[in-house]
């Protein structure tokens, strides 16, 4: 049994977050911009995720492409020093970590805009450098921001976040501590609204606290959604002062 | 953990909330490992003193909407010039070694806890630390204890420094505290004292940061009422500075313990397998001889007097070293109690002149009992592995009740001074405490705790904590015996009772089940079924209030018989989650003792609104059979049900109403064929192994006007007896099959393992030795053949003695959750089942509520709720109620034991008596009419103690005797008169069964 004291009585967490209070959160785009064609760098707590997007490109194999639309392809890759202590297998085909692929597929198939990248792929790289709790929240966020760069289409930000339930108290963005002791889910929200791309529930939760940590889930996405608008705008403001000043 | 050499970076997140980087290296296996956590400081941490004005509009709420509460009164108590008024900041060491002092409600007002504290408050002594949590919540008005999180707070976090220890960046921590409060608050006129038993903190205090620090003692005395308070500070020789110079002469003193290893050396020695952890069990007869059980070891691991023992108490975690081969011997074959050893030591002795004299006298006493117990060992070949302590992880300290040992009292001189407290409990050494009030308690029952075993010092120091009344008074002897089996006995508290439904005792189930209204307010009312129509009644012993169960039988058109067994529905009002919840769980059981019954819930509920009470309609959880004529089960059926008794009997009254031949009613028919089947379950149950054991169990009579103890009386069963108790198994292992079905990992489940079959060698090879018979161990039903064949047809009762013999060899039953061991191993050996549970008895066991929430969400009456989903929350409740469970039967034998002695008091007789251990110096017999069982001393045997002669192999003991001058042999299970009278022991002032061989 765990004698960490996850939530005080004065209503502080371990970090010395409150319940509601996302950690820091720090991103910037165009990080490599001659290894792909949009890339993203995120610092949510101590998570540390590098994402590559290449495409839209001619697929290498052809029994991959697809008339239709683009084909997106994501391979995650978790380094066998994100942890504390360093594991001895790369994870590369772990079932968690093809779990991970498949559920990131899913949520951002239906937001980018394959239908106009025809016969083509985008080819999606992430790389976690550090981890420390809610790691497919953050990699929702970096994707995203990835994607953006490399100025594919999309209908809206996705923005995600986990969120724990202690007790009968939702706690907003798990780190590694609290992600163990407690079960937790984790939302992929769709730009403001409270449309939800993914919903991954891993633990029993009960269903009559689902909608007071959905509700506090969203808000955070919310919150993260803007953050990495303000990037993005920042960015851009200093690409066109750099544009304009040639 | 160690420091790390660069000072992390802060970051700004934005108004009020800085994160930073908790850098620390743990060790773990071996290796180091680097943790890098995130550290998040805030400024909107409030002081919660309600006199300050700037923190009101810092504050934010949480999850739930809260504000905190301001709770330091603005108006605190004042001290002496130059403090005046003034807020306290515990230290650590304060917490840990006087949370008693606490908790008291005569001192310590408005009191800080900086987090720093808590946490290692928690580290050190997880009771200790939920204590001090209760004290912080419920403490508002009177006590006003808070919480200050310093380590989040911006204004006093520090880093450590380089090179710093980590205890001493967290006394720096506590410091940064306190200095920032006096800053805060000095515009309010409040002083904010630092108290600490730690020197160097305190010296550090006044030099580099101005704050005002006292030792424990110092702050005590500085409070107005501090007379009182004085004999509550816990005794630490370090904590009294008067004490200081008197160190060296202590150093000259012949006796000394040897020093615990350091921590590096156990986990070196452990990890290698050269020292060995375990829990230490003090013998019962002797108190200098402690046995500790070891994975890998066939038998215990002897431990043997008071040098190898080295201070440990009975129940404490002990890392141990093996002695070498030659001095390995077998388990002491002589009686010793604490109590009557060294009666004439002297509390002073280490603070007098000639300390030497004392000393020297018991290492002579001592070394005379191990010659002797040398030589004993060589003649058997049974020896032993010896060990000795090196080391106590973890010490079983708690309060313990005593009273003064009244010739350690000097009646002379007043004021205080070093006395002696003897124990109830005979596996521990006196205690010695000081006090002023010697002269005042030296009759009563005093509660005390341990504070410290010091090397130098024979006995441990401990500190007075209140005293409970006069010795044998009845009230002060229940609670003593209460604390002393850690059973809560306050009343419920108020949030609690706020649990019980409103309507109180007016609660009625509803009419007609259908009716909208109550199915509004009960939505689950669909799901219960109607039985009122069903002739149910109750069988219990007589003056039962609380009825748990009720039965019914009823033949089907088919010619089989619908049986239900109908128990109350307790989870229909405590709910999981609730302070009620709460509290059933962490009592665990009801506790009776013999005038008085500590209940697990509430009176309303226990004994009115879940009690199976006739003629009024009460909600119940039903378990319906269908059994054929061989009380076969064709099938089962379990269900929520409302139901009403028609009649609740007592034992006598269904027996006697069953054989009136005249009475031919359905209800009485009903029951006549329970009895029946009953026969039948009970036949089968002993066919397939069922074990039929016995305890000298009595009854004592009261009486009813004065509740004075009358009589006693051994229990005596009847056949309705086994009516209930068969169909209650039968309800049982159904639930139990039907929750682990439903819950394959967290079902809770009852066990009872098989005996080790060296738990019975020494009953064996007593009874070959002297009756030529023998137990067999291969399986419970060739035990329970064999215990029918030990006959002797000279005493029927010899039979019983050999069952209560070999009951104390079993193993005991434990609660347990179904992912805590394979399937197999949930057999109940005692009982001849693969799988069991408790499941009728809800009002007064918490494993039945658990069982009952299990089974509603195995038949879908309500989702089962999480708690009783995860292992680790079930584990937890399972160690609980085995512990309480444990404690409540210890409480309620004590409670027997202490009314049978007041019995006797005034009946003194002479009565057949049965031998069943034979020692060096002495026999142990045990009297079934009045179930004591008693030491008889050869120095009362005979007047020549060294004529005397003990022979192991056949377990006798010859001497002469004392008024004949005859010689005597006594054999074990010899049948003796005895005479039976009960004393008063000088000593301890405990009652006793004093037994005289005729």
């Amino acid at each position: 049994m765990s004698r960490l004291e996850i939530y005080s009585p004065e209503g502080l967490r371990l970090d010395g977050r409150r319940w509601n209070e996302l950690r820091r959160f720090e991103c910037s785009i165009n990080t490599h911009s001659h290894a792909s064609d949009g890339s993203s760098y995120l610092e949510q707590g101590n998570n540390k995720v590098i994402t590559l997007v290449k495409g839209p490109k001619e697929p290498t194999l052809r029994s991959q492409m697809d008339t239709e639309k683009a084909i997106l392809k994501i391979s995650v890759n978790i380094t066998q020093f994100s942890k504390f202590e360093r594991s001895k297998s790369s994870h590369k085909n772990e079932r968690r970590v093809l779990e991970m692929q498949t559920a990131l597929i899913r949520t951002f198939e239906k937001n980018v805009m394959l239908n106009i990248y025809p016969r083509t792929l985008i080819d999606i790289e992430v790389h976690v450098l550090q981890q420390d709790g809610g790691i497919m929240g953050s990699l929702i966020n970096g994707i995203t921001l990835a994607l953006i760069d490399a100025g594919i289409a999309m209908y809206d930000y996705i923005s995600g976040v986990s969120i724990g339930l202690y007790d009968t108290t939702p706690l907003l963005d798990v780190n590694s501590l609290e992600e163990n002791a407690m079960s937790s889910v984790t939302l992929g929200v769709v730009g403001k609204s409270e449309k939800l791309s993914l919903l991954l529930v891993e633990d029993k939760i009960p269903l009559d606290r689902l909608e007071t940590v959905l509700a506090i889930g969203i808000a955070g996405a919310h919150r993260v959604r803007d953050l990495m608008d303000e990037e993005l705008r920042k960015h851009a403001e200093k690409r066109v002062a750099n544009a304009s000043s040639k | 953990m160690s420091v790390s050499a660069v000072a992390p970076r802060r970051k700004r997140l934005s108004e009020g909330l800085t994160v930073t980087q908790k850098v620390f290296v743990r060790s773990r296996n071996g290796g180091a490992t680097k943790i890098v956590r995130e550290h998040y400081l805030r400024s909107d941490i409030p002081c919660l003193s309600r006199s300050c004005t700037k923190c009101q509009d810092i504050v934010v709420p949480d999850a739930q909407n809260n504000l905190p509460k301001f709770v330091l009164s603005e108006s605190p108590q004042v001290l002496p010039k130059p403090i005046g008024k003034h807020y306290v900041v515990l230290d650590t060491n304060i917490v840990l070694q006087a949370i008693d002092l606490l908790e008291n409600p005569d001192c310590f007002f408005d009191v800080i806890v900086p987090q720093i504290v808590l946490d290692e408050v928690r580290n050190r002594s997880y009771p200790v630390y939920t204590r001090l949590r209760t004290l912080c919540r419920d403490s508002d008005d009177k006590k006003r204890f808070v919480v200050f999180h310093n380590e989040f707070s911006e204004n006093t976090f520090v880093e450590r420094k380089k090179d710093e220890t980590i205890n001493d960046r967290n006394d720096r921590a506590i410091r940064k505290t306190c200095k920032w409060y006096a800053n805060h608050l000095k515009e309010y006129g409040i002083s904010v004292i630092l108290v600490t038993n730690d020197r160097l903190n305190r010296n550090a205090a006044t030099s580099d940061d101005d704050i005002i620090t006292k030792s424990l003692f110092q702050y005590v005395d500085l409070l107005p009422n501090s007379n009182e308070i004085k004999d509550l500070i816990p005794n630490l020789e370090a904590a009294n500075e008067a004490n200081t110079k008197e160190e060296d002469k202590e150093d000259i003193s012949e006796f000394n313990f040897s020093e615990y290893y350091p921590t590096a050396r156990i986990m070196g020695g452990l990890k290698n397998g050269v020292l060995y952890q375990g829990n230490i069990q003090i013998s019962e007869y002797n108190f200098l001889e402690g046995s500790v059980s070891i994975p890998g070891f066939s038998k215990p691991v002897l431990i043997v007097g008071e040098k190898n023992l080295n201070r440990a108490f009975n129940g404490d975690q002990v890392v141990i070293e093996l002695l070498p081969q030659t001095e390995w011997k077998a388990p002491s074959t002589i009686a010793l109690d604490s109590e009557h050893f060294n009666v004439n030591d002297n509390p002073d002795a280490q603070d007098e002149d000639e300390p030497s004299n004392a000393t020297s006298i018991i290492s002579d006493t001592q070394r005379r009992l191990l010659a002797k117990d040398a030589i004993q060992a060589q003649k058997a070949k049974k020896v032993q592995p010896t060990a000795r302590v090196v080391a106590i992880p973890r010490r079983s300290w708690r309060q313990y009740v005593g009273q003064i040992a009244p010739n350690s009292v000097d009646l002379q001189t007043g004021g205080t001074q070093n006395v002696f407290v003897i124990l109830m409990d005979k596996c521990l050494p006196k205690i010695r405490i000081r006090t002023r009030r010697a002269k005042e308690l030296l009759d009563k029952r005093i509660v005390i705790s341990v504070d410290s075993w010091p090397t130098t010092h024979k006995y441990p120091l401990g500190h007075f904590v209140r005293d409970l009344g006069g010795i044998e008074t009845a009230q002060a002897e229940t609670e003593a015996l209460l604390l002393e089996h850690d059973v809560e006995y306050r009343p419920f508290s108020k949030k609690v009772l706020e649990c019980l439904p409103a309507e109180g005792h007016e609660w009625k189930a509803p009419e007609v089940l259908t009716d909208p209204v109550e199915i509004a307010k009960d939505p689950l009312l669909v799901r219960r079924k109607d039985l009122r129509d069903k002739l149910i009644c109750s069988i219990d012993p007589p003056g039962c209030v609380d009825i748990d169960d009720a039965l019914h039988a009823k033949r089907l058109p088919n010619g089989n018989w619908e049986v239900g067994v109908h128990i109350a529905d307790v989870t229909h009002f405590v709910k999981p989650g609730t302070a009620l919840d709460a509290e059933g769980a962490s009592r665990g059981t009801s506790v009776y003792l013999v005038d008085k019954r500590i209940d697990m819930l509430p009176m309303l509920l226990g004994t009115d609104l879940c009690s199976l009470k006739p003629y009024v309609d009460r909600f119940a959880f039903s378990v319906l059979w269908e059994l054929d004529e061989n009380a076969d089960i064709v099938n089962v059926d379990f269900t929520k049900s409302v139901i009403k008794s028609r009649e609740a009997f007592s034992y006598e009254q269904a027996q006697l109403r069953i054989d009136d031949a005249s009475q031919t009613d359905d209800l009485t028919q009903g029951m006549r064929a329970l009895l029946q089947l009953s026969i039948k379950l009970k036949q089968k149950r002993l066919d397939a192994g069922a074990l039929n054991l016995a305890s000298p169990e009595v009854k004592v009579h009261m009486d009813s006007e004065t509740s004075d103890p009358g009589e006693v009386e051994i229990k005596k069963l009847l056949a309705t007896n086994s009516l209930v108790e068969e169909f209650m198994l039968l309800a049982n292992i159904s639930v139990a099959r039907k929750i682990y079905d439903a819950f394959p990992q967290t079902a809770m489940l009852r066990r009872h393992a098989a005996p080790p079959s060296t738990n019975f060698e020494l009953l064996n090879e007593m009874l070959h030795q002297r009756k030529n018979m023998s137990i067999s161990l291969e399986s419970s039903k060739a035990l329970a053949d064999s215990l029918d064949r030990c006959e002797d047809p000279k005493d029927p009762y010899f039979n019983t003695l050999v069952r209560i013999m070999s009951t104390r060899c079993m193993m005991a039953a434990q609660y347990f959750y179904s992912g805590a061991y394979s399937y197999p191993d949930f057999k109940h050996y005692g009982l001849a089942v693969d799988i069991y549970t408790h499941f009728t008895s809800p009002i007064r066991r918490f494993c039945d509520v658990v069982a009952h929430r299990q089974l509603a969400g195995a038949i879908g009456y309500e989702p089962l709720d999480l708690s009783h989903r995860d292992k680790n929350k079930m584990d937890m409740i399972c160690r609980n109620i085995n512990r309480k469970h444990r404690n409540a039967q210890f409480a309620g034998r004590a409670s027997i034991e202490y009314y049978v002695g007041q019995v006797m008091r005034n009946n003194e007789s002479t009565e057949t008596g049965y031998v069943i251990k034979v020692f060096n110096n002495g026999i142990v017999v045990l009297v079934p009419k009045f179930g004591v069982e008693g030491l008889i001393r050869l120095e009362n045997l005979t007047n020549d103690s060294n004529g005397a002669h003990f022979d192991e192999v056949e377990f006798k003991l010859t001497f002469t005797q004392k008024d004949s001058g005859k010689e005597r042999v006594i054999y074990v299970f010899d049948k003796v008169e005895v005479q039976v009278k009960s004393v008063l022991d000088p000593v301890t002032s405990k009652r006793k069964a004093e037994l005289l061989l005729k």
